[in-house]
């Protein structure tokens, strides 16, 4: 069976229902989104469709305001079409997907699925985003063809953000049923995908809850305060900044609460049950309505001094007061500054043994020795619980990786004298010699099973490549301390940078210029991608901070030279080239790839040329390549076009540093062109991107001539003029916003040339370069770029 | 000079541009059907005793180019000798043209002409499709080519026009007119066919058109809360909103000029003459304030004291600058804009002139008021004003 998914249906509109519908529609597919008729309406308004369809408004109207942003472009909700369960119902027979979103209770969600069985088409799929009701109770005594076509898919808040995506399957669900909605979600809503067991709460929240609890619990019998534990738990152990209470803020107390009753009620045979209990404290605040955010009170409160600064409050458990807090000084998170990787953070601290170490140190032991536990009762591999909380939780590395990251032996070792109970599987597998969950070999991933009593290879999808495993296995052709060049097969090489935040630099310039060589003497094409945080957070300005101070202005000049040569190389070049953005994609980095062929990017693209908040313009050729991308879209039998309609989009995005929302936005903006490809999973990424280059090859790959570019020349500057003055007026722009505003539109129009006329690319890399020196000139922009070296914002003056 | 006359006056509702009634009519059909319009009102005569067409226009381009007084006439069925011309002074062009009309027939140069203005805001943009300000004279007064909410927010700061001041100055104008509707008080109005593009249920649009006789910006439903909640358009900060500002209306206006000896011929009793017209310069970047220059000027020309007037028409291009002009010459609030002003009736740039002519002059019959007053506010620093003398 050809099986497509070309309506989907969302049953609820609340967070996670809205958030559903939102992804779904942000893909393209058409969505509709359903919720109750509301209780409480009067005879009057019982006949008024609009009362009638009020609560699924209100979620589809939380959906377009939510911040961040659910859906990735506004026009996508036009996809989605709102109903309510009364009159609409009959609609469901024409969806494909239907997904049930709808309060925790059992006979509500049993009467709704008895109602869909009689309305659905036969072989539409249906499935529930539950956590904590059992699916096969769900689907009692529906047929055998409605449970064959059910089963659990569980998406995590916020639900564009958020990459795992549980899958589980009841008894009787088709395996074809799986192995679809597993592709979709990876494939189509770049999810990445877990394969759960109908147990409670699943993978990510059972191991999340009971990581999370017990550390509240501990922290109570260990007396530490909660800001303490936050600055311990969070990215000191390669966890979200957000730890555990600031995590429960934003997740709200009372969700919290409800999670670990539920969960509480669910586990009878957890050997240790009582780790869902919250601390006595919480569930006084719960009563005393301190929430979390959504109460402006929780662990945390945010109050203002008398001068009107915020500061940040924390209640003290014994009193539940608000507190003022300092900074939490143990040694051992000096110990882990000083350590580069996780391991080693983990390893300092786990093993030290001040205070706050020990409590760490009991934190994540009680999580380690829990999830070895959970096998197999809610996962048969240890892949799925890492995965699971790297995903749905944000960890950067899940248990296993974690107990291999301490030493599985020594760890063992210390928890035995500490008095914890050894899981028998971990006790086993140290018995036979087997002393890492995980192993490479020749670029492989190999995991360690406990019921073959042996290491298998991790398999993952065929789209995936993994840059970390191809240099694992020797595929680095060129190497250096900013970036490498790495064989992906086929003729085919990636130009990964590895600096601080991908920032480029003039020596990662120089690996560019040396890679497009390598790629012309020994390849057919060249992938620009990386794996990390972000694609690039563009141009590193401490050297460019330096060389100003300095008055080094014709070395500041070479190396714009440079750069600017590696771009119109890599334009230039007899190869392809195909950029694979994802993320901040800013300054520098989204020059390089406006510079390419082609970009195939991640729908989760934040790109933009934000040089002028630190006073300059952007100068790797983004003013002339975004100019181009714009100009180039217009068919040459089009004359006489007015050009100002195509400058003002272009001059503004710069102008105003506008960075992209999703790559939905900067195919909106005009980053992207019609030829350049969004995919939803970031790991297919650099497949998407080898494929791409591969095509253009196959089609016959001839680079671009070099031809003049048309301008819309002098009149821009008199509109740009016009423009600058209505909106600094308008107190819009500072007083050197409007002056370097009016020299990039200058640079953007081609300098002093004739209206609507053609010129040199090179003219316009020229004027690029001369007004980045002469704002470096400027003290104002001195002060926009220390500022921003200092605390990382903008400076306005 | 011999005496001319205001013989008939009438004007279009106006629509909300982009949005409103006329959003699909061409402006030379607006202009077309006005001037048909004050032909037929005016008795005893018709099409080919009309010499020639002046019509004010601020954006003379694209739908409105070539010369839409021209097309007018022709599309309005006058015979070909009828010749016809398009005039711009932005704001003022309308009124621009019935004062040169006048002084055309008062020369002895015409018998019967028609002037008046029309304005597409839709079809046509503020400041035109192809804006091209000069590159190297915006380095010295950029101003010349600025939004003209720009001058309102200065006019607002530099006076001390205060936000509120300016909601009132706006509810009471939507109140004005709203009260106008529902009285139908707007006699100068002449119920005006506009197109519409109905969808079809095979998604196909088909072209009808619905006869409009309201001026669709007025919101009887107005608060001075509601305005206050509004945010500023032009400033960060600043205080001109949209419920403060005039609206952009799709418009046209025309009025019929005769000499005296024409209607003393055809027994016409005329309703009113231009006693006097005159135009002033100011700042660019404060255009609003033109009226408080122009009409102390035009009373010194015309020899008449501001007291003796007894209605105004002063445009509301914005209520800062309408209420420092007013305020600062002193003029009675209770005399300006009795039917309510451009905040609620829009004001359609190049046909302004022609309908506030049309207004004050049905309200100065209605009142039986002798002297009224027309003023405007011009893009690039001007302010026009026009002293009409009611017929007795």
């Amino acid at each position: 069976m050809n099986r497509k998914i070309r309506t989907a249906a969302v049953i609820g509109s609340g967070v996670m229902g809205g958030g559903i519908a939102a992804l779904v529609a942000s893909a393209g597919i058409k969505t509709l989104l359903l919720d109750i008729v509301p209780f409480d309406l009067t005879d009057e308004q019982k006949k008024n469709p609009k009362e009638r369809n009020k609560i699924v408004t209100a979620g589809l109207d939380n959906i377009l305001k939510s911040r961040p942003p659910l859906i990735m472009h506004k026009k996508d909700a036009d996809l989605i079409s709102i109903g309510n369960l009364e009159d609409d119902f009959e609609k469901l027979a024409s969806c494909d997907w239907i997904v049930e979103v709808v309060v925790e209770n059992l006979k509500i969600k049993r009467d709704l699925f008895a109602k869909i069985e009689k309305v659905r088409k036969k072989g539409a799929i249906v499935s529930s985003n539950t956590s904590g009701i059992p699916l096969k109770s769900m689907s009692e005594g529906l047929s055998d063809e409605f449970k064959q076509h059910f089963l659990g898919i569980h998406f995590f808040n916020p639900v564009r953000y958020m990459k795992l995506l549980e899958i589980i399957p009841g008894k009787e669900t088709l395996p074809e049923v799986m192995k679809f909605m597993s592709d979709f979600g990876e494939k189509i809503l770049g999810k990445g995908i877990v394969t759960a067991k109908d147990t409670p709460n699943f993978i990510g929240n059972r191991i999340g809850v009971q990581c999370m609890i017990k550390a509240m619990q501990l922290m109570v019998e260990e007396g530490l305060m909660i800001h303490e534990v936050d600055a311990l738990l969070g990215p000191a152990v390669g966890r979200p900044a957000t730890a555990i209470f600031k995590t429960s803020d934003l997740i709200g107390l009372d969700t919290v609460g409800h999670v670990s009753k539920n969960t509480y009620e669910l586990v009878v045979d957890d050997e240790v049950r009582d780790s869902f209990l919250l601390p006595e404290f919480i569930n006084k605040m719960i009563e005393k309505k301190l929430l979390g955010n959504k109460a402006k009170a929780g662990f945390y409160k945010s109050e203002k001094t008398p001068d009107n600064k915020k500061i940040s409050k924390v209640i003290n458990y014994n009193t539940l007061e608000y507190e003022d807090y300092p900074k939490p000084d143990f040694t051992c998170l000096a110990e882990v500054k000083k350590a580069k990787t996780l391991p080693d953070k983990l390893k300092a601290i786990v093993y030290a043994d001040d205070k706050g170490a020990k409590y760490v140190w009991k934190a994540i032991a009680h999580g380690l020795v829990y999830a070895a536990n959970r096998i197999p009762e809610i996962s048969d591999t240890i892949i799925d619980i890492d995965n699971s909380m790297k995903w749905g939780y944000n960890y950067e590395m899940g248990p296993f990786e974690t107990w291999d990251a301490i030493g599985v032996q020594k760890s063992v070792e210390k928890m035995e004298a500490d008095g914890f109970k050894i899981p028998a599987n971990v006790k086993e597998m140290l018995a036979a010699g087997i002393s890492s969950f995980y192993k490479t070999e020749k670029g492989k991933i190999y995991y360690y099973d406990f019921a073959s009593k042996g290491y298998i290879e991790y398999v993952v999808s065929s789209n995936i490549i993994s840059l970390a495993q191809l240099k694992g296995n020797n595929k680095t052709v060129k190497d250096s301390k900013v970036a490498s060049l790495i064989d992906l097969g086929d003729g085919v090489f990636c130009c990964e940078f590895h600096t601080k935040m991908n920032a480029l630099n003039n020596d990662v310039t120089d690996f560019i210029h040396a890679a497009l060589e390598y790629v012309d003497e020994n390849g057919a094409g060249l992938v620009l991608g990386n794996q990390a945080g972000v694609f690039s957070a563009g141009a590193d300005i401490v050297p460019v901070s330096m060389g100003a101070k300095e008055k080094k202005y014709s070395e500041i000049e070479y190396i714009l030279k440079n750069i600017q040569n590696a771009v119109q190389k890599q334009r230039y070049a007899p190869f392809p080239v195909v950029a694979a953005p994802y993320g901040l994609t800013l300054g520098g980095g989204c020059e390089v790839c406006l510079g390419a062929d082609r970009m195939v990017v991640h729908s989760e693209l934040y790109m933009g040329l934000v040089e002028i908040g630190v006073g300059l313009i952007p100068s790797g050729g983004g003013c002339l390549n975004l100019w181009k991308k714009f100009v180039s879209s217009i068919p040459e039998a089009v004359t006489g076009v007015d050009l100002a309609k195509y400058f003002f989009p272009a001059f503004m995005a710069i102008v105003t540093a506008k960075v992209s929302t999703s790559a939905a936005d900067a195919r909106a903006i005009g980053f992207l062109g019609p030829k350049d490809r969004i995919v939803f999973n970031r790991d297919y990424l650099i497949g998407e991107a080898k494929k791409e280059v591969l095509k253009m090859i196959d089609e016959g790959y001839t680079p671009p001539v070099k031809r003049k570019l048309k301008i819309f020349g002098e009149a821009a500057q008199g509109m740009v003029d016009v423009e600058i003055l209505n909106m600094q007026k308008g107190n819009y722009l500072s007083e050197h916003d409007a002056f370097l505003a009016k020299r990039i539109g200058y640079v953007m129009s081609g300098g002093e040339a004739a209206t609507n006329s053609e010129i040199d690319e090179e003219v316009i890399l020229k004027l690029e370069r001369e007004a980045f020196i002469d704002f470096l000139k400027e003290e104002k922009t001195i002060a926009r770029i220390d500022h921003m070296l200092k605390t990382g914002k903008p400076l306005r003056n | 000079m011999r005496n001319a006359y205001i013989v008939t006056a009438v004007r279009t509702p106006g629509g909300k541009s982009a949005r409103g009634n006329f959003k699909d009519t061409r402006p030379e059909d607006l202009l077309s059907f006005i001037v048909n319009a004050a032909v037929e009102k005016t008795p005893n005569i018709e099409k080919k005793d009309i010499e020639d067409l002046a019509i004010g226009c601020a954006f003379p381009e694209a739908e409105q180019g070539i010369n839409i007084g021209r097309i007018g006439a022709q599309m309005a069925g006058f015979p070909d000798y009828v010749s016809g011309f398009t005039i711009n002074r932005l704001c003022s062009s309308g009124l621009e043209a019935i004062a040169g009309a006048t002084l055309r027939v008062r020369a002895g140069w015409s018998e019967i002409v028609i002037a008046g203005g029309v304005e597409s805001m839709t079809m046509v943009p503020m400041a035109g499709n192809l804006p091209r300000p000069h590159p190297e004279y915006t380095k010295i007064n950029a101003a010349l080519w600025g939004a003209m909410g720009t001058t309102a927010e200065t006019v607002a700061i530099r006076y001390n026009i205060s936000r509120h001041a300016q909601d009132e100055f706006a509810y009471n104008s939507q109140m004005k007119a709203s009260e106008a509707l529902k009285k139908k008080l707007y006699k100068e109005l002449v119920p005006t066919p506009a197109t519409k593009y109905v969808l079809q249920g095979d998604g196909s649009y088909k072209k009808e058109t619905v006869i409009i006789d309201y001026d669709d910006g007025i919101r009887p439903e107005t608060t001075i809360e509601g305005l206050a909640k509004l945010r500023p358009v032009f400033a960060a900060g600043g205080s001109v909103t949209a419920g403060n500002s005039s609206q952009t209306t799709d418009a046209a206006g025309a009025a019929v000029i005769m000499s005296e000896d024409k209607v003393k011929e055809l027994g016409i009793k005329p309703i009113a003459k231009v006693k006097c017209y005159t135009t002033v310069g100011c700042r660019a970047d404060e255009m609003g304030v033109g009226p408080k220059y122009a009409i102390p000027k035009l009373m010194k020309l015309a020899g008449i004291d501001l007291k003796e007037v007894g209605l105004f028409e002063i445009n509301e291009a914005f209520a800062s600058q309408a209420i420092y002009c007013i305020n600062e010459l002193g003029i009675d609030m209770a005399k300006v804009n009795i039917h309510g002003g451009a905040i609620a009736l829009g004001h359609p740039l190049g046909a302004t002139g022609a309908k506030l002519c049309a207004t004050l002059l049905s309200n100065m019959k209605e009142k039986g008021v002798k002297y009224g007053v027309e003023s405007m506010c011009i893009g690039g620093g001007m302010g026009a004003a026009a002293l009409f003398e009611l017929c007795e």
